[in-house]
């Protein structure tokens, strides 16, 4: 086990942040953790990080207890946090090089700024760059002391699709290398794409942990979408795979309407957490 | 504690300091204190107002016009209230106050007894040139016939010999002032690492929240001490005791880092760091003001750090003490120093941790 949590609990005053989870995570695989805003997923990355001592229960991550032993965890971890957190006045290759001699290496950044693509703005101050471009930065830094796990808090948001492909696709080359991904999103999509497996977070506590693809065949729903031209335009109804009447009604909309397209469409996580929660994820 | 991370973060901070426009305008001030040492005057005033008071008319005393000689002016009083108050809240060197019967005195050959009084800072030269102004005088109606008798009474501390020109009283003031006004920087780079968020990325490497603080000091303290010393070079102040000058100037640094931390352990934002430094800093100011000043004395002031400080680094540059006289002053320095330290790295260490 890389990761190792076992009744992580902690309270913000009255509130109760996490709720007594466990969990654990092996060596190469990605763990996506998702939950709504204020669900207890920074709260859980804090505490697996050293930032706060659980006020019950333990954690171990690459065998040392997170409360215990943090700076040893630290040399061997990369975090991206979810808020910008950039020194504004320093370069980008100030920023990185700063960080590369807290872990007393003399990095050479140029394959790294090649690979999250920001080799044009490396002498730029990181006040002047754009959130898209401050976030692959702060990526960068993650993954400055070449981690062997990375903890990822919300790391493509606020940036275009094609910087969150790249960065999702470092994210899974890291993995083939054997590295280790703890991954907090509210993008099922994202989840769904890089994630070994899925844990849905709801008030603090851990609601269903499995691979996507059990998960959304254990609780979500295979339908069959139907879409019908009409007068005005198009018309589309939605029928569930395994209802005895579905058969029937297919057969009524084959034979009376137009039809356009027909397909089968897979249950997303994201109505599999609305099952499971009554909310979506974005709220 | 690293040193590789404590010389990263020191590093870094210098970098982001100098980016810092208002830790700049910090510096310039700097060069500011020096320009103004030199627009203020170099030597002291060589015309002095006297206060003669005559209260019972003497005919036998030469008229004002008479006694009036080059460098010394004499101004006149009949009431004994203004006289008095003339020559303990106005700019008179001396008062000269003749006795009520000074003309019966003379004429029956007896002594009279002239009263003089000076300001505690008067020059010693100015002292012997006016007693003797006076024994002259009474020659002069005597015809040197009649020995006079001069009580001399000083109105506060005795500064004979002591008369400093204003730009070298000044030169404490502008480095308490410069030396307070790190505490600025220092508070700033702590609280930008509050309120960027930087702190939690660095505190998930293996630098720990006593790397950050003793990064903080370490360039905090050598900046602070470079611009005293800078201000000091500038003036063409370094005199005295040198080790003792620059041993109250290292203190004085070093207070200004504890405070500092302390200060930036309190503020949460940015903003809020301008405006909460900005009071203690006035407060902190006072005294090297009043020493610029010496007539004002408020004994209250001694609760603030910054008395002692101003204090043994006046007495060090105007007054030419050594340890001997200022090792009290220092004493307390360092136990300001040693407070603060401890409650910022405190305060800091709870809440970075």
């Amino acid at each position: 086990m890389i990761i190792e949590a076992k009744n992580l609990t902690y309270s913000y005053g009255d509130t109760l942040a996490v709720d007594h989870i466990s969990f654990s995570v092996d060596k190469g695989e990605i763990l996506g953790f998702l939950g709504p805003n204020g669900a207890g997923k920074t709260t859980t990355v804090k505490m697996l990080t050293g930032q706060l001592e659980p006020q019950e229960g333990h954690a171990k991550v690459l065998g040392f207890d997170v409360a215990q032993e943090p700076k040893k965890i630290h040399e061997k971890i990369g975090v991206c946090f979810e808020e910008k957190n950039l020194y504004p006045r320093l370069s980008v290759r100030e920023n990185l090089e700063f960080f590369a001699k807290l872990f007393g290496l003399e990095a050479d950044f140029d394959s790294l700024l090649k690979r999250v693509d920001l080799s044009k703005w490396v002498d730029d101050r990181a006040e002047t760059l754009s959130k898209g471009l401050q976030q692959r930065v702060m990526f960068a830094r993650s993954l400055i002391n070449d981690p062997d796990v990375l903890f990822l808090d919300e790391p493509t948001g606020g940036l275009d699709p094609i910087s969150a492909d790249a960065i999702r696709n470092i994210i899974l080359s890291e993995k083939k290398k054997g590295k280790t991904v703890f991954l907090t999103t509210h993008n099922m999509m994202e989840a769904d794409k890089l994630s070994d497996r899925v844990a849905f977070i709801h008030e603090g506590k851990i609601v269903a942990l499995d691979t996507p693809e059990n998960l959304k065949l254990k609780l979500g729903k295979r339908t069959l979408k139907v879409k019908m031209r009409t007068e005005k335009g198009f018309k589309e109804e939605t029928l569930p795979l395994r209802d005895s009447e579905t058969p029937k009604r297919t057969k009524e909309l084959l034979e009376k309407e137009n039809i356009a397209t027909i397909h089968t469409q897979e249950a997303t996580l994201e109505e599999v957490f609305m099952k499971l929660t009554g909310r979506k994820l974005e709220q | 504690m690293k040193l590789s991370c404590i010389k990263a973060i020191a590093r870094k901070d210098a970098v982001q300091a100098m980016r810092n426009r208002l830790v700049v305008l910090g510096l310039v001030f700097g060069i500011i204190f020096a320009v103004i040492y030199y627009v203020f005057p170099s030597t002291v005033e060589e015309t002095f107002d006297v206060a003669l008071y005559d209260g019972s008319s003497s005919q036998l005393f030469p008229p004002v016009g008479e006694l009036e000689m080059e460098g010394m002016r004499i101004i006149f009083f009949t009431s004994g209230e203004e006289f008095e108050k003339a020559v303990e809240e106005e700019d008179y060197v001396a008062g000269i106050a003749l006795p009520e019967n000074f003309d019966s005195q003379l004429l029956s050959g007896k002594q009279p007894t002239v009263s003089l009084y000076f300001k505690s800072d008067v020059p010693e030269s100015v002292r012997s040139s006016i007693q003797y102004f006076i024994q002259m005088t009474i020659e002069y109606v005597t015809l040197g016939k009649q020995p006079t008798d001069v009580e001399t009474e000083m109105l506060g501390e005795d500064m004979a010999g002591k008369h400093i020109p204003l730009r070298e009283q000044a030169v404490p003031l502008f480095l308490v002032m410069a030396l307070m006004m790190e505490m600025w920087t220092i508070s700033t780079l702590i609280v930008e690492e509050s309120a960027f968020g930087t702190m939690r990325a660095v505190l998930v490497t293996p630098a720990s929240p006593s790397d950050v603080i003793m990064a903080k000091g370490v360039l905090g303290i050598p900046y602070a001490f470079l611009v005293a010393v800078s201000i000091l070079i500038l003036t063409q102040s370094v005199r005295g005791n040198l080790p003792v000058l620059f041993i109250a100037v290292f203190l004085g640094a070093l207070m200004t880092v504890s405070m500092g931390l302390f200060m930036g352990s309190i503020t949460k934002n940015i903003l809020g760091s301008y405006i909460y430094v900005a009071i203690p800093l006035l407060i902190l100011m006072i005294p090297a003001m009043l020493i610029f000043v010496p007539d004002v004395s408020l004994s209250i002031v001694k609760v603030i750090p910054t008395y002692y400080l101003a204090n043994a680094i006046n007495q060090v540059l105007n007054s030419g003490a050594g340890l001997a006289d200022v090792w009290k002053d220092f004493l307390v320095i360092a136990g300001f120093d040693t407070a603060f330290f401890v409650l910022g790295v405190y305060a800091l260490r709870r809440r970075f941790s």
